[in-house]
């Protein structure tokens, strides 16, 4: 399995002067930079606590879907949510984003309780990407996009001129200006995926929270998707993704969370928690002696929209 | 907006105004005669009638398919006509029950479109009540398909039962079958600020409606409210439904078949949609009137006999063209 780190700046088509090697303003700085803009990010967030997550507890009646999960997803980094079937990460995902009654805990971001804040407010500040959206609507992808924005107050504003430069900006930064015209039901399910990743951002959310985003898509497409959050993270997001492949969270990841039963079992770098006897205990799975496949998108591809 | 929306509007305005204009020219009775001004004045009434009660099936239909995120879903097809008709049949019945006793405060031209309204709510907030129980929308346009036939039947039923009644029985057979004929400045004045505030009201939930094209996980993750939105979206849905049926009556398939065709005009965004459907709706139901006026029958076609012989043919074109389209 290959294990070159994405932060290197290579692998996953993350351009090397968008990697985390700025330095100057402060690490505290509560406002993070636009995702929007081009990568001269002022300070390294590597360590920067944005989202945390703490003894969050939701019951399905006497049975706890997730137990006193506690977890914090860093500034500037790509953290990743696995475990198996059921072990609670599209809940933990949904709860964070305040679509599900919590039992107990809570959920800050940058200081800020979500769970107190209404829908708008609260979604102003997380983008949510699926694992697959349901919108089958002949709908242009700009106007998708522009959906996005509908915490910022919609209304009439979806005709001025600012959502436009808004929506224009958030498809550039997912290379995906050219599928602005396009319907939205047309499209691969990679080029879906990063519509959907540019209507999080249009809002002028920071944080991203992703619900195995490349569980629908082929080798090309998921790599492509995962270079795309690398360079999304690089740019000052904060990114929490559920992963089923374990390939892609060691591409992919600065921090993994292994959830097992709804509980966290352990977290740190994917390298301490992707160990043999962790995923044996979690996944009743142990390394093939003889190795797997492991891919990275060639050189070519990189910064292409669509893997050809 | 789009140039291509601002044309399709300019043209459904520029084609109301045809078949109004031809409407006045159409039926029974001499323009030229003693009484010309007299059949202009009743038909400018019916046609107006016609226009709001069209342009209300037409919103009413978009918010619907909004609300269910399938196309298919009309007032009339999910049962919310049926009982609005239903809840219009039993004003109907009570209003002459009650006879003298009624105060004179309380005219039966306002009963009619509570008691719509009252049906149709009534239907719609119990079909929802499923839907957010149900497995699948099959599930939904099935259930929905079953309050129509249950509605329907009701108001048969209740058809029969005042069989003694003949006036009475007269003008329930009225109200299902459809029909324009015989609405005043009364109705209008109670119907039209109806239509125009519902319709205001629905275009202004327009944008959650987008998002909730989404479905309800996405659109709440992106801020919308959705059980805000839904209540909502279904109680001016009613309203809709219920000012068009005590309008004109049962006309159906206008709130299936005009949103269909105004998607493949202004796009699926509900702010270009409701108006296009609104305008669409009007234009379509004028028309109709004009041609249950215009065909040499002995007695004039009720209106829902003419929407349902154009409506049906209609949409089985539009639905394999788009079925083509899709392929």
């Amino acid at each position: 399995m290959s294990d070159e780190r994405p932060t290197t700046g290579d692998s996953l088509g993350t351009p090397a002067s968008a990697g985390t090697g700025q330095s100057g303003s402060s690490i505290h700085s509560s406002i993070p930079v636009n995702p929007l803009l081009p990568t001269d990010v002022g300070a390294p967030r590597e360590t920067t606590p944005a989202l945390v997550i703490s003894g969050l507890t939701i019951r399905h009646g006497t049975r706890a879907v997730l137990e006193d999960v506690s977890l914090t997803a860093a500034m500037g980094q790509v953290t990743a949510l696995i475990g198996p079937n059921g072990a609670g990460k599209s809940t933990l995902i949904n709860a964070a984003l305040g679509l599900l009654p919590c039992d107990h805990g809570s959920v800050h971001l940058l200081g800020q309780d979500l769970l107190r804040l209404d829908r708008r407010a609260r979604a102003r500040l997380i983008g949510y990407v699926p694992q697959r959206s349901r919108l089958s609507a002949p709908l242009p992808v700009h106007e998708v996009v522009a959906l996005g924005r509908y915490a910022l107050g919609g209304g009439l504003a979806g005709a001025f001129g600012a959502t436009r430069r808004a929506v224009d900006e958030a498809l550039a930064a997912v290379e995906a200006t050219a599928l602005a015209e396009r319907r939205f039901n047309e499209l691969s399910a990679g080029e879906a995926q990063r519509v959907l990743v540019a209507r999080a951002l249009a809002g002028g959310a920071h944080t991203l929270l992703l619900d195995e985003p490349t569980a629908a898509l082929d080798i090309g497409h998921a790599l492509s998707l995962l270079a795309l959050l690398r360079r999304l993270a690089a740019n000052g997001c904060t990114v929490l993704v559920a992963l089923h492949q374990l390939d892609e969270v060691r591409r992919v990841a600065d921090h993994a969370v292994l959830l097992q039963h709804g509980r966290v079992a352990i977290n740190g770098p994917p390298e301490t928690v992707m160990t043999s006897a962790q995923l044996t205990d979690a996944f009743g799975v142990e390394t093939d002696p003889a190795g797997a496949l492991a891919f990275r998108l060639s050189p070519s591809r990189t910064h292409s929209t669509e893997p050809r | 907006m789009t140039m291509r929306t601002l044309v399709v509007w300019s043209s459904l305005v520029l084609l109301l105004a045809v078949v109004a204009v031809v409407g006045l020219s159409v039926g029974r009775g001499e323009l030229s005669g003693q009484n010309g001004a007299v059949f202009i004045e009743l038909r400018a009434w019916r046609i107006a009638a016609a226009a709001l009660a069209g342009a209300a099936l037409g919103m009413g239909g978009v918010l619907m398919q909004g609300l269910f995120r399938n196309p298919l879903a009309s007032p009339d097809l999910l049962g919310t006509t049926a009982f609005a008709l239903l809840g219009g049949q039993i004003v109907l019945v009570l209003v002459v029950l009650a006879g003298a006793s009624l105060p004179l405060w309380l005219p039966a031209e306002l009963l009619l479109p509570i008691g719509c309204l009252l049906g149709a709510a009534g239907a719609l907030a119990a079909l929802l009540w499923l839907a957010e129980r149900a497995s699948g929308l099959t599930t939904v346009l099935v259930v929905g398909f079953l309050f129509a036939a249950l509605g329907s039947s009701a108001g048969t039923l209740l058809t029969s039962l005042c069989r003694d009644q003949w006036e009475l029985m007269r003008a329930l057979q009225g109200l299902s079958l459809g029909g324009v004929d015989g609405t005043g400045p009364a109705q209008l004045a109670l119907g039209a600020p109806l239509v125009l505030i519902a319709g205001i009201c629905a275009w202004g939930w327009g944008r959650a409606l987008d998002v909730l094209l989404s479905g309800e996980t996405e659109a709440a993750a992106l801020g919308v409210d959705v059980p805000l939105v839904r209540r909502w979206t279904l109680i001016w849905t009613a309203t809709l439904t219920a000012a068009a049926v005590a309008l004109g009556g049962a006309a159906v398939f206008v709130g299936l078949i005009v949103p269909h065709v105004m998607r493949g005009l202004v796009g699926v965004t509900h702010r270009r949609l409701i108006p296009a459907s609104a305008l669409g709706g009007a234009v379509f139901l004028v028309a109709c009137d004009n041609l249950a006026r215009a065909l040499p029958t002995t007695g004039e076609l009720p209106l829902g006999v003419v929407t349902g012989l154009i409506g049906a043919p209609l949409f089985i074109v539009v639905l394999l063209r788009s079925r083509q389209e899709l392929a």
